[in-house]
């Protein structure tokens, strides 16, 4: 599967930065979480200095090969951009991937000796890098707990078609040859599996299992997990489904799998069915329209209600109109069955794609109900000397924002080991 | 289909349909291209500058560079062009034939010589082929056939009233315009020279001498002929702000019509250039860039202008802003402070960062807001920051004795 969205050309990207006020404090490096000092790049798109861009960018950002394809820039840089206020804004993610497309990572490095002390890290995803390299830059030795690949998410479940494999291998390979002291991959599920010497602990497992749907037939042969489904298909494998696949959700996970689905085989039918309507979606624009792109269709206001099957293997679903009400507590209105509106749409496939919730791991440390780690404003947990990060606190969020948590926590590591500010 | 103001003007006793003409450049060194021109609706042409047999005219190609960021390209336009390689007889037959076919149009000549008989001759064959007007090219600055090799005529206040002197003589009472360089020392000497000469007007002014640009991996310039590089003329909206002024200069000091050439790209240009004592405007490389058809906007633009301004003819324009330029030391000293229209301003801080870093700490910048505001006590009125305002939310606010009035730039 090839990547769907092109690099800019060198006369757009010459445009586009031209087009850039290089506002003074400017709004969108502070609108970005891991506060990338755009403006700057873009300076250096202008001057042709293209290295100097991304040497500007990495300073700031470990993953800046996935956040140049993946970020949900509408929602931060590019919300606050002032250029909007004349005509459009600046196509700043866009241009951050113009850099990475043109350079290679920055291997001119300046590190201190590594003899500060070991910190463990639990999970190689977007959290736990920047959190290793940001405390590698200060002198300590990151050890890396992960019994899959480094990369996390991005790495395993984002579409090849939005992120490719040898561009995300790129950049967790310059990561761990030159920030990560040690890669383990044994399994640690308690703070007591951590064996060893180390000063602190960080924890940014992210949210590893799924949230199953509470109706009849889930056990049927022919319901999947979409992150599992994502996973096998990045991992360069079939999917396996068959010619129609119903996709029940309405986040970016449901949007992106059906995607994934109807780009492997376009023959199919892919069909997102979510309870509630168009502007409820929680996907981003982006991700909606290249899954219309692709010809995936969306059945609205569907509740699901039973799963059928022949002979054990999925045959259809039963689903009830719905017409939305009033707002619920996530502020979109909620959807409410309409009596006696029951219908079947067959199918041969069901992936469900409702969310994913906390593992029940580090029973030591306190959490909220859903089973978050709760931390502090140093991202401490209730424990001394063990921190926390990413989607595991955050519940699910992006890329940007993990790598917010795990340079913050870096920081709040070495304050606490060391003192001071 | 629209009623259309008339832009008629007379010209040295030769009727121009509009002030907008085509100087002697590539767009007129081919019949058929200068006919199309005049077909296109431009009131003249300048036929590139010819020669006389023995002067061989050997170009290099290729010719043309420019600088510019990356959207714009052109903003300053170079070549290391010379005269026309046509020989005197066909120039000759093209003043013919385009005279035959467009009557009412201005068909000029350029020339350039070195000795006396050379110009004269020059002068008397193309008056008789029945050229309106011959300008002279005391300026080149590729390399000058003057009589002094590597040197521009128009350089010498003593061999351009020479040399205007000998033209005139031999031109008698077909009108004659010296096209000067504005890169002398002093640019009212020269042209009292040419008044001295006799000539009926000067053409302010011919490309300026540049470099237009070094590869920074190899190191050859711009244009790059092989490796090798050499100055260029350079042309285009660059070179607008000098040749206003020294279309500015001439028209206070010396009494003399002004052609004006280099650097108008747009009716409005042309307008400037006309207030500063411009009687006509030539152009060169916004046809050459987007071709004969610029005619239309540059004919319309100024109809408009001269509805909206009450004028009648485009005449009532040239020198309209000469008696308000005045040195440095005869203006007036208002209070000056700059002024925001918070409406307008949409909080990008550039006019904090340049007073912050080039005036005189007078922007206090409120980050929660995104606002800047003026301390009125720091604030000298610089005008830096009206400058950078990409939406020319700032304008100057000046004050002597109450009265008001404000600096704007209108776009």
């Amino acid at each position: 599967m090839e990547e769907i969205e092109k690099t800019l050309t060198k006369e757009q990207a010459l445009i586009e930065a031209e087009r850039c006020l290089y506002c003074y404090d400017a709004p969108c490096e502070k609108a970005c979480p891991a506060h990338v000092p755009i403006p700057e790049f873009i300076q250096s798109i202008r001057s042709g200095d293209l290295r100097g861009g991304r040497e500007i960018i990495e300073e700031a950002h470990p993953l800046i090969e996935s956040c140049g394809r993946i970020c949900p820039e509408e929602s931060f840089c590019q919300s606050a951009c002032t250029r909007a206020q004349i005509d459009s804004p600046i196509k700043i993610r866009e241009l951050h991937r113009y850099i990475t497309d043109h350079t290679d990572p920055a291997e001119n490095l300046e590190l201190p000796p590594a003899n500060k002390g070991k910190i463990a890290i639990i999970g190689g995803g977007p959290a736990g890098l920047a959190c290793a390299r940001e405390l590698r830059r200060m002198g300590y030795e990151p050890v890396v707990f992960e019994k899959k690949q480094l990369g996390g998410v991005p790495a395993q479940e984002i579409s090849p078609t939005r992120f490719p494999r040898e561009i995300e291998q790129k950049e967790v390979k310059f990561l761990h040859q030159y920030f990560i002291t040690d890669v383990k991959d044994g399994k640690v599920k308690s703070l007591s599996d951590i064996k060893g010497d180390y000063k602190a602990i960080f924890i940014a497992t992210g949210l590893i299992n799924e949230l199953d749907l509470d109706i009849p037939g889930v056990s049927l042969s022919g319901v999947h997990h979409a992150r599992e489904i994502l996973r096998r298909v990045k991992a360069g494998n079939n999917s396996g489904l068959g010619k129609r696949i119903g996709v029940i959700g309405g986040g970016n996970v449901a949007v992106e799998v059906a995607s994934v689905l109807m780009l492997e085989d376009p023959k199919r039918d892919v069909e997102v069915i979510y309870r509630r309507g168009l502007k409820e979606l929680k996907a981003f624009k982006k991700e909606i329209e290249e899954a219309i792109d692709v010809g995936v269709t969306f059945q609205f206001l569907a509740i699901p209600k039973e799963i059928k099957g022949e002979n054990g293997k999925v045959s259809g679903i039963v689903v009830t109109r719905a017409h939305l009400g009033e707002p619920d507590e996530s502020g979109r209105r909620h959807p409410e069955p309409i009596p006696n509106s029951n219908f079947f749409i067959p199918l041969s496939d069901v992936v469900i794609a409702i969310g994913q919730k906390a593992s029940d791991f580090f029973p030591e440390v306190e959490k909220d109900r859903k089973g978050l780690i709760k931390v502090n404003d140093d991202m401490m947990t209730s424990v001394k000397g063990v921190f926390a990060g990413g989607d595991i606190v955050r519940g699910a969020s992006t890329v940007v924002e993990s790598v917010a948590d795990g340079k913050k926590a870096a920081k709040a590591i070495v304050k606490f080991l060391e003192g001071g500010e | 289909m629209y009623k259309k103001k008339d832009l008629s003007i007379d010209f040295l006793g030769i009727h121009l349909d509009s002030p907008f003409v085509l100087s002697a450049a590539p767009p007129t060194d081919e019949l058929e291209i200068a006919y199309n021109g005049l077909k296109a609706g431009w009131a003249g042409v300048i036929l590139k500058t010819t020669s006389v047999e023995g002067n061989p005219v050997e170009l290099k190609y290729p010719m043309m560079s420019s600088f510019g960021p990356m959207h714009k390209k052109v903003v300053g336009l170079g070549n290391i062009d010379l005269i026309s390689a046509y020989h005197i007889d066909e120039v000759e037959r093209r003043v013919k034939a385009l005279k035959k076919a467009f009557p009412n149009k201005m068909i000029a000549a350029s020339i350039m010589g070195a000795t006396k008989e050379q110009w004269q001759t020059l002068v008397w064959r193309l008056k008789k082929a029945g050229a309106d007007l011959i300008e002279c090219s005391f300026s080149c600055p590729q390399g000058s056939m003057g009589e002094e090799p590597g040197k521009m005529l128009a350089q010498s206040v003593e061999a351009t009233e020479k040399v205007t002197r000998w033209v005139k003589e031999a031109a008698g009472d077909t009108p004659v315009l010296i096209k000067i360089t504005p890169q002398v020392t002093d640019i009212v000497e020269v042209a009292k020279a040419v008044k001295r000469g006799g000539a009926d007007g000067i053409t302010a002014s011919n490309t300026v001498p540049s470099l237009l640009g070094i590869d920074i991996k190899t190191f050859e310039p711009y244009p790059n002929v092989f490796g090798k590089g050499a100055y260029s003329g350079l042309s285009g909206p660059a070179i607008k702000p000098l040749t206003l002024r020294t279309i500015a200069e001439i028209a206070k000091n010396v009494d003399i019509v002004i052609s004006g050439n280099g650097g108008a790209f747009n009716w409005r240009d042309a307008v400037e250039f006309m207030a500063v004592g411009a009687s006509n405007v030539q152009f060169c490389t916004l046809p050459m860039h987007y071709g004969f058809r610029t005619i239309r906007d540059l004919k319309d633009g100024l109809a408009h202008y001269l509805m909206d301004m009450g004028f009648n003819s485009p005449m009532d324009i040239v020198g309209k802003a000469l008696p308000n330029i005045e040195p440095q030391e005869e203006l007036p000293a208002p209070i000056t402070k700059a002024e925001i229209n918070e409406d307008k301003c949409i909080g990008c801080g550039l006019c904090y960062a340049a007073c912050s870093d080039g005036g005189h700490l007078a922007i206090e910048w409120d980050s929660n807001k995104r606002r800047p505001h003026v301390n009125e006590d720091k604030c000298v009125g610089c005008a830096m920051c009206m400058q950078v305002c990409p939406v020319d939310a700032i304008r100057m606010k000046e004050k002597i004795d109450g009265q008001l009035h404000y600096f704007v730039e209108e776009r």
